[in-house]
């Protein structure tokens, strides 16, 4: 089973439209052991994602999502089948290798934020930084600019316990955003959020989207969510059931 | 390293200092009780060694004395208290009577008791005084020098030591050099009045008393001590190392030598005689090769080191010796490995909770060497904190053993013959030899001492017990797959 690109409004596809593959995933399998019991996560998907692409995963909890996101971003490994990033085997690459892609490559939001409670919120942003070797100054810098561009420019002391649903997912952004990944992976960001919290997290995500040219790929059980997106791939049960383009 | 390292680390300890004061704390329990241990083990050893240098004197290596007593008239009094009889004499001229557990001796009819001089001083100077001998055989003073002669041996003299009664008490003489030489009873004595012997004082009827002596007689220099009808000009008070027993009087060898003579049936010829030899050798690693020496000049006499004199050490000071060293190594070992296993399973369960937060820094790209880095370098400054805390409580520790054990006794079970004459000589007398022969109880200040090195090494401890406890804290964060850890929460 292929899912592909569809150009925004537009039709159903097999390919990512004139962008290039950024990945490109076959066969792609997730098993876990429980208990004696083998737990298919993920079962046979095919799937390419191109770059600068909005692709929406969407599916009904425990159907497989996260654990999509998790390979996709070069924190879990394949059972079996075929998952390139850039033509890169990600399934093969050990944790030295992973390591440099997802510090330059990927950012992360989650569902939880993940935001570490000890750090403020630009000390948080920093820690995304840790991997670069830069100057303290450029640490300060980087991260307070992008706080500034997430609207946290006075928040940049705060604890996150100091910090609503909202700001923390802002924190998290631009966490994920201060090294200007490739990637931008969103597990179910506004899973924590209410509504109007959710919309603005949402269009603002759309909007760094479309300002930065990045491949946004974002993880959803919300229809209103996921009809944001150019194309939505359909999970269910570890499988992709079905393709379709946003607008269809 | 990145300047994010020290942010993080301030954060982390700052914001989880609860989890931090208990990791530390542990960790400066066992430290603690690792320098007080160490401390009263350093008091111990201090006390140890002044009650050996004094028993020495200061320089000396070893001393060499001849066999404990054979003299025929310890013999005899042992054969006197094994009799039936009442009264018996032990020497010519010398009877002892048995007063229920003691064995009172004297000549002719005054007789006084070792144990509690009973004399009157009414009686005429001769009349119940007695000179014991020397119970160690006497070698000649030509055998000093061929022990000095000896090639490993730095230095040797030769000592009288004897004691006399009279009925207005006992006391200890010693017969030394009037040489100012670097072994001997007096190496270690300080002059707190008059001067010390000189030369000249060879043939002089002149003597040096201990200024505990001094004070409880009244003695002071020009008084004099009359020891068997010579009346010896006191010269100078002389006091010696604390912890020590010294001798009440120290006249000059020759003079000591006078005072037997082959008509003095009580302690023979005495003349060109010691008893006792101190020998200090060239270096500290030839003590071994000087004792082998002198075993083959003087077979069968017993040459005695720090060591053989330190086991017969016995009473308070012996027991605190085998606390400090034997049960309290044990304790701090052991307190030390608690505090070790409690730091390591305290991180662990502090790091347990932050296996989300290692998740999400692997998704930031962090490499395990960095997050491992990063345990390890929160558990190092945790151990340093325990170890200033360590110090700080060993201190205290020492202070309040110091405060609360201010001094213990120690014994000198003497076998080997060191000071015997004195200690051999009471003890013959009152128990007639069959007992084991003991050179009176000493006190001895226990005086905790923390040294450097023990600081160094407390916070080698306790550094190493953070590496270590952040080593198995880290090793959880190290073999952890991000996906996992972030799976736990998700």
């Amino acid at each position: 089973m292929t899912v592909s690109a569809a150009p925004a409004g537009g039709t159903n596809s097999t390919s990512p439209g004139t962008a290039d593959v950024l990945y490109q995933l076959s066969g792609v399998r997730r098993f876990f052991g429980k208990k004696g019991e083998v737990v298919r996560a993920l079962d046979d998907v095919d799937l390419s994602i191109g770059e600068g692409e909005f692709l929406a995963v969407q599916g009904p909890t425990g159907s497989g999502k996260s654990t999509l996101l998790l390979l996709l971003g070069g924190l879990d490994r394949p059972t079996e089948g075929h998952l390139s990033f850039r033509g890169r085997d990600l399934g093969g690459l050990r944790e030295h290798e992973l390591a440099p892609l997802r510090a330059k490559e990927f950012g992360f939001v989650f569902q939880t934020f993940h935001l570490i409670p000890t750090l403020s919120a630009q000390e948080s942003v920093e820690a995304a930084l840790a991997p670069f070797g830069l100057h303290a100054a450029e640490y300060v810098r980087r991260s307070a600019a992008a706080l500034d561009e997430l609207g946290l420019g006075g928040r940049g002391r705060h604890l996150p316990a100091e910090l609503s649903g909202g700001e923390q997912q802002r924190v998290a952004i631009a966490r994920a955003l201060v090294k200007n990944p490739t990637v931008l992976l969103a597990d179910e960001p506004s899973g924590n959020l209410d509504e109007n919290t959710r919309d603005e997290i949402i269009g603002l995500l759309e909007g760094l989207w479309r300002e930065r040219g990045l491949t946004l790929v974002v993880v959803t059980h919300d229809s209103s969510v996921a009809r944001r997106a150019e194309r939505i791939a359909v999970i269910r049960d570890g499988r992709v059931s079905a393709k379709r383009s946003a607008q269809a | 390293m990145s300047p994010f390292f020290a942010t993080y680390l301030r954060r982390q300890l700052s914001r989880r200092l609860r989890e931090a004061v208990f990791v530390a704390l542990g960790l400066a329990l066992g430290v603690g009780l690792v320098v007080a241990v160490s401390a009263a083990s350093a008091g111990v050893a201090k006390a140890e060694t002044g009650v050996l240098s004094g028993l020495y004197g200061v320089g000396t290596d070893m001393t060499v004395s001849g066999p404990p007593p054979l003299t025929a008239q310890a013999q005899a009094a042992a054969k006197c208290r094994r009799s039936t009889a009442r009264v018996c004499s032990i020497a010519p001229g010398v009877q002892c009577t048995r007063q229920g557990p003691d064995l009172l001796c004297g000549s002719g009819a005054a007789i006084g008791s070792a144990k509690t001089p009973t004399g009157s001083a009414k009686k005429s100077a001769g009349d119940g005084e007695i000179l014991f001998p020397p119970l160690n055989r006497t070698v000649s003073a030509s055998t000093v020098a061929s022990v000095a002669r000896l090639h490993y041996v730095a230095v040797a003299t030769g000592v009288l030591t004897l004691v006399y009664q009279w009925p207005r008490g006992t006391y200890s003489v010693d017969g030394v050099s009037t040489g100012r030489t670097s072994v001997g009873p007096l190496s270690a004595a300080r002059v707190l009045s008059g001067r010390y012997f000189t030369a000249a004082d060879s043939d002089a009827d002149v003597a040096l008393v201990d200024s505990a002596y001094a004070a409880v007689n009244n003695v002071k220099v020009g008084s004099t001590v009359t020891i068997r009808r010579v009346r010896f000009t006191v010269i100078g008070v002389v006091l010696q190392p604390q912890g020590t027993s010294p001798p009440d009087v120290y006249v000059p060898l020759a003079r000591a030598q006078a005072l037997g003579s082959p008509d003095k049936h009580d302690v023979g010829n005495l003349a060109n005689q010691v008893n006792l030899i101190y020998v200090a050798a060239a270096r500290a690693a030839d003590i071994p090769a000087v004792q082998s020496e002198i075993s083959g000049l003087l077979p069968g006499d017993t040459v005695t080191d720090a060591g053989s004199l330190a086991s017969e050490v016995t009473g308070s000071l012996s027991a605190v010796n085998t606390l400090a060293n034997d049960l309290g190594r044990w304790v701090s070992a052991l307190a030390l490995i608690a505090a070790f296993a409690l730091a390591c399973l305290l991180m662990m369960g502090a790091v347990a909770h932050r296996l989300e937060e290692f998740g999400t820094l692997k998704a930031l790209g962090w490499r395990t060497r960095q997050i491992v880095g990063q345990v390890l370098g929160e558990s190092l400054v945790i151990g340093i904190v325990g170890a200033a805390v360590g110090v700080g409580l060993g201190f205290a520790g020492a202070a309040i053993i110091a405060a609360i054990a201010p001094t213990v006794s120690g014994t000198l079970v003497n076998s080997s013959g060191v000071s015997s004459a004195i200690g051999s000589m009471q003890q013959v007398i009152h128990n007639g030899g069959d007992a084991p022969v003991t050179w009176g109880a000493v006190t001895v200040p226990l005086s905790p001492s923390v040294s450097i090195g023990v600081i160094v090494l407390a916070v080698i401890l306790a550094m190493a017990g953070g590496l270590l406890a952040g080593l198995f804290g880290s090793w959880r964060a190290a073999r952890l797959r991000p996906a996992d850890a972030l799976r736990r929460v998700e």
